[in-house]
């Protein structure tokens, strides 16, 4: 082995690197090849691949660019979560391996295979064009490179986090919903819709909102948490997540006929949330419409202008429950009392 | 395939801002942009510092005319100098341009485009997105270019022009999805593949993939490259991979110690210290290295980096993204640890000779970025001008394809060449007699550039480097190819990039060989000065009969006359 040692670290250890291989030329199924090489503190998974590829076997294929964590093309699943090989220090994934001393890489998910370790980008490129993952500037070309736009530190500061996206794909590796459904929008593109429409510069925000609140659009999120937890540049996707509902229910209102979906996903959210029963109280009492006309656009915001902080994912702890019942009721109540003062 | 109007290679800033641009200037062209990676995972995505523009946004005192004199000062007088007024007086518009367009740049308190100051500027005239300047960038090129339907390729790669007597027919590409060797006859074709610093290999900033391809293409073309003797160093690359420390981490005030645990700048600029500009910096760790005061390891000398003395406080609110790196790439925590670093090859100030309107001298072939030679940067580049280049001259080249491509008649590729080309790239090449592996070879050219062609030269090492890649590129021939499937051949491609690097090599071994002079990023022990008598001039370097051949170009001179570069 001659991958580098120095004096800043003693030892090696031997690691089995499971490899999913799959050659759609020869392969009728995938498979695993174990490959066993000693590798020293501050080695990445990634360096480990191309000293495999380099010195056993060549044709295990995998992509990779920058090698620094900022060009994306090394997404794949350590141990079964997603992420970027070139920043995945070997040891650390090591020291919390199921199996002592193996580690599995396997291809993202919910992208199509192509090869090994790699899978094909193209549909998630498809969905940034459906979706106009795009500024449409409002000034006209010919006026362009004149002058500025003024923009506040403020507004630059509610899109930044979400401009450190480097399309890695693992988000859309492990969302819930994409491996049910490959059509569902992706929370990456959820993410780049996002920031695209709270961008003042932007003209085409109805059209990229109406097509968001379609089938496959942002309804159908689960609110699992799932991709903000393995976003590899920490970016909280959920709010982007949060923020289009908010701004899909103030801006369109009940104006699109999915109706039905709003109430669907909310008492989806609901159900991740805290399981509540409570949630299907008020569409007893009042019936669907009234509940839809009333309660729902308000306990949205509510979530979602983070009055409360939203409950925690598949929240198991009784307090989490408990808080959310508490303002699940008070803003029962509060809706109801308006509703009778309304009569 | 029908003729295309423009093939562009490369999607990293220069390729997408052509495409942008020529589709601008006469939407009913036939465009496509090939990429060897998806265009977001281009090498532009790497640039975090910035790009220069006089906005006057920051220091209201600064002017175009002050850019243009910090530039050609800076590339040591071998810039040439109506290049250098092209690029700085276009910077404040297209910076304009790419804000109007949606890029995210901070703001200043008046909530304009923020500026700071950058190694080698008169003002702060370098306008950023955090740390992440250039991924944005090209995020929102990327982005425009999908608004505008641009027609991409994605992972091709790009093997040879095909050429008839003067003029090129077009593109000889490699679909890796499927091994194809595809044609793509185009009346023009415009080359924005980036660098090739990576030659260097683990001595370099580089991503894996800076092999200079379109260099080696019209290189292979009979195209001439000028000034390949110029690669710019950076002082703190991590040991093991290369990767860059940026100057922040000195900024705050970390150390530079040698093995004996000693300030070793007081000797090299006993008042900047760790701050001296980049090339002082990058030669004083070097001869630190070479006189034998660096730490042992088996990936090669290196000296500490340290930040210790800082406190976990500051390196975690100031420097955590050089924390992250150097915990992931070298597995050393620096608020515990001094990093280990050492210089590494950075950019690449020579490639394709191209005049202002980034014509190459064939017809109908162009070349923008990284990979093309106006020249603005001369003997070094200055920090933040690179992505302004890509920006310019990216554009430029769109516009000046789209309204030449009228000119020519389309020509075509013949089956024949193609299959051909297959035959090279995968002939024998799985076969036995084949046994060189690439990764070695890839390894030892690297090593013997940082050695005999790094930042110090001299006749017997520079002879030592030449002879070096003489016999690697014989190696080469027996190369072996590991992975024998069609589909996504890594393996092959990386082997198609070692050979790129091979003959550029030898470009850059031979030019500044040749070179008998120190200047900008060129330093020979032997000729420790400038000397504007015999080497004030561009070196041409031009494949003829499978032979690198020297030849030189004036540089053309303007407003200001040649002064001793002090700082
Ligand atoms: C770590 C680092 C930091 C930097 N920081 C700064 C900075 O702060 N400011 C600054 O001004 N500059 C900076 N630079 C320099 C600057 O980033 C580059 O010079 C610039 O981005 C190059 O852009 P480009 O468009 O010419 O090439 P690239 O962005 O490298 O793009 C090249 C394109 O060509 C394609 N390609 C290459 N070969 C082939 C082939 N055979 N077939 C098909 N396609 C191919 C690639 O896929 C890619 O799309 C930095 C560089 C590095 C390494
Ligand atoms: S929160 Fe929504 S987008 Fe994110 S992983 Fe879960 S279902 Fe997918
Ligand atoms: S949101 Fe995060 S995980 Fe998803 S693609 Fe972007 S960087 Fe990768
Ligand atoms: S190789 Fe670029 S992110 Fe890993």
């Amino acid at each position: 082995m001659t991958l580098p040692t120095d004096q800043h670290t003693e030892g090696k250890k031997d690691v089995t690197f499971r490899v999913f291989r799959f050659n759609p030329q020869v392969d009728s199924k995938p498979y695993f090849d174990d490959y066993t090489i000693p590798v020293e503190k501050g080695i990445t998974v990634l360096r480990s691949l191309n000293y495999i590829k380099e010195h056993i076997d060549g044709s295990v294929s995998f992509r990779a660019f920058c090698q620094a964590g900022i060009c994306g093309s090394c997404g794949m699943r350590v141990n079964g979560l997603s992420q970027l090989a070139c920043t995945t220090q070997v040891w650390d994934v090591l020291a919390k391996s199921r199996e002592p001393g193996v580690i599995k890489v396997e291809p993202l998910r919910n992208l199509p295979l192509i090869k090994d370790l790699i899978v094909d980008m193209d549909p998630l490129v498809d969905k940034m064009k459906h979706y106009s993952n795009w500024v449409a500037s409002t000034m006209p070309e010919a006026e362009m490179g004149k002058k500025e736009f003024l923009i506040s530190e403020e507004e630059f500061l509610r899109y930044d986090k979400a401009t450190d996206c480097i399309l890695c794909a693992s988000c859309v590796s492990e969302c819930s919903i994409l491996r049910a459904n490959k059509e569902y929008v992706s929370p990456a593109v959820l993410l780049k819709s996002f920031r695209m429409s709270v961008d003042s510069r932007d003209s085409l925000h109805e059209q990229r909102l109406a097509e968001l609140v379609k089938d496959h659009g942002v309804w159908d999120c689960t609110h699992c948490y799932r991709c903000q937890e393995s976003c590899v540049k920490s970016i909280p996707i959920m709010d982007a997540i949060h923020g289009i509902r908010e701004d899909a229910i103030e801006s369109r209102g009940m104006k699109d006929t999915s109706g039905s979906k709003h109430a669907e996903a909310f008492m989806m959210d609901i159900e991740k949330k805290g399981k509540l029963i409570e949630a299907t109280l008020p569409i007893r009492t009042n019936g669907v419409v009234w509940t839809l006309q009333n309660l729902l656009p308000m306990a949205v915001k509510m979530i979602m202008k983070r009055r409360t902080p939203p409950p925690p994912p598949l929240v198991k702890s009784a307090k989490g429950i408990k808080i959310f019942r508490l303002m699940f009721r008070e803003m029962t109540e509060h809706v109801k009392q308006d509703h009778k003062s309304h009569q | 395939m029908k003729p295309f109007d423009i093939v562009i290679v490369g999607g990293g800033g220069a390729g997408l801002y052509a495409a942008m641009e020529a589709m601008k200037t006469n939407t009913a062209l036939n465009i496509a942009v090939l990429s060897k990676v998806y265009p977001n995972r281009s090498h532009t995505s790497a640039a975090q510092g910035g790009a220069n523009a006089a906005l006057a946004n920051k220091a209201k005192d600064d002017t175009v005319e002050m850019h243009i004199f910090d530039t050609i000062k800076g590339s040591d007088y071998l810039a040439d100098q109506d290049a250098v007024e092209v690029l700085c007086s276009e910077a404040p518009k297209i910076i304009r341009e790419l804000e109007n367009i949606g890029t995210p740049w901070s703001r200043m308190e008046d909530n304009t485009i923020a500026q700071r100051p950058f190694g080698g500027a008169g003002r702060p005239r370098c306008c950023y997105c955090s740390d992440k300047t250039g991924h944005t960038i090209l995020q929102t090129l990327y982005e425009q270019c999908l608004k505008k339907g641009v027609k991409f390729f994605n992972e091709y790669f790009a093997l040879n022009l095909s050429v008839s007597g003067s003029r090129s027919n077009g593109l000889i590409a490699m679909n890796m999805k499927s091994g194809k060797v595809e044609a793509f006859p185009a009346k023009t074709v415009i080359f924005a593949t980036g660098g090739y610093a990576k030659m260097y290999w683990n001595r370099s900033s580089n991503a894996a993939g800076n092999t200079g391809d379109g260099q080696a293409i019209a290189y292979r073309a009979g195209i001439p490259m000028k000034d390949m003797e110029f690669v710019q160093f950076h002082p703190t690359g991590l040991r093991k991979s290369g990767l860059l420390v940026t100057e922040g981490a000195r900024g705050e005030g970390g150390y530079l110690l040698n093995k004996d645990g000693e300030r070793f700048m007081a000797r090299y600029a006993p008042e900047k210290m760790e701050l001296g500009p980049r090339d002082l910096v990058s030669r004083s760790l070097e001869t630190e290295i070479l006189e034998g005061r660096g730490f042992d390891s088996p990936a090669g000398k290196y000296l500490h980096l340290d930040l210790t003395h800082l406190g976990a406080d500051l390196i975690k609110s100031r420097l955590p993204q050089i924390r992250e790196m150097s915990m992931n790439f070298e597995g050393v925590d620096p608020i515990e640890e001094p990093i280990p670093v050492r210089p590494t090859a950075h950019y690449s100030m020579g490639g394709i000779d191209t005049d202002n309107q980034t014509r190459t001298v064939m017809e109908g072939v162009y070349a923008a970025g990284e990979c093309a030679c106006v020249s603005v940067h001369g003997a070094n580049r200055l920090g933040g001008n690179s992505l302004l280049d890509i920006l310019v001259f990216g554009r430029i080249a769109g516009r000046t394809a789209a309204e030449e491509a009228g000119k020519f008649t389309p020509n075509t590729i013949s089956e024949a060449e193609l299959t051909e080309q297959l035959q090279d790239i995968r002939g024998g090449m799985h076969a036995a007699g084949h046994y060189e592996r690439y990764g070695e070879l890839r390894e030892e050219l690297g090593q013997t550039l940082a050695l005999n062609v790094g930042i110090y030269r001299e006749s017997s090492l520079l002879q030592k480097g030449i002879a070096d890649i003489e016999e690697l590129k014989e190696r080469f021939k027996k190369v072996r190819i590991f992975d024998t499937s069609d589909v996504f051949n890594t393996n092959l491609m990386q082997v198609l990039e070692l050979k790129n690097m091979l003959d550029l090599a030898e470009t850059v071994a031979a030019g500044a060989y040749a070179r008998q002079e120190s200047r900008g990023s060129h330093t020979r022990t032997d000729f420790p000065v400038r000397d504007d008598a015999n080497w004030h001039k561009h070196t041409l370097a031009t494949l003829v009969k499978g032979k690198v051949t020297l030849g030189e170009k004036p540089v053309t001179m303007g407003r200001y006359e040649l002064q001793e570069r002090t700082y």
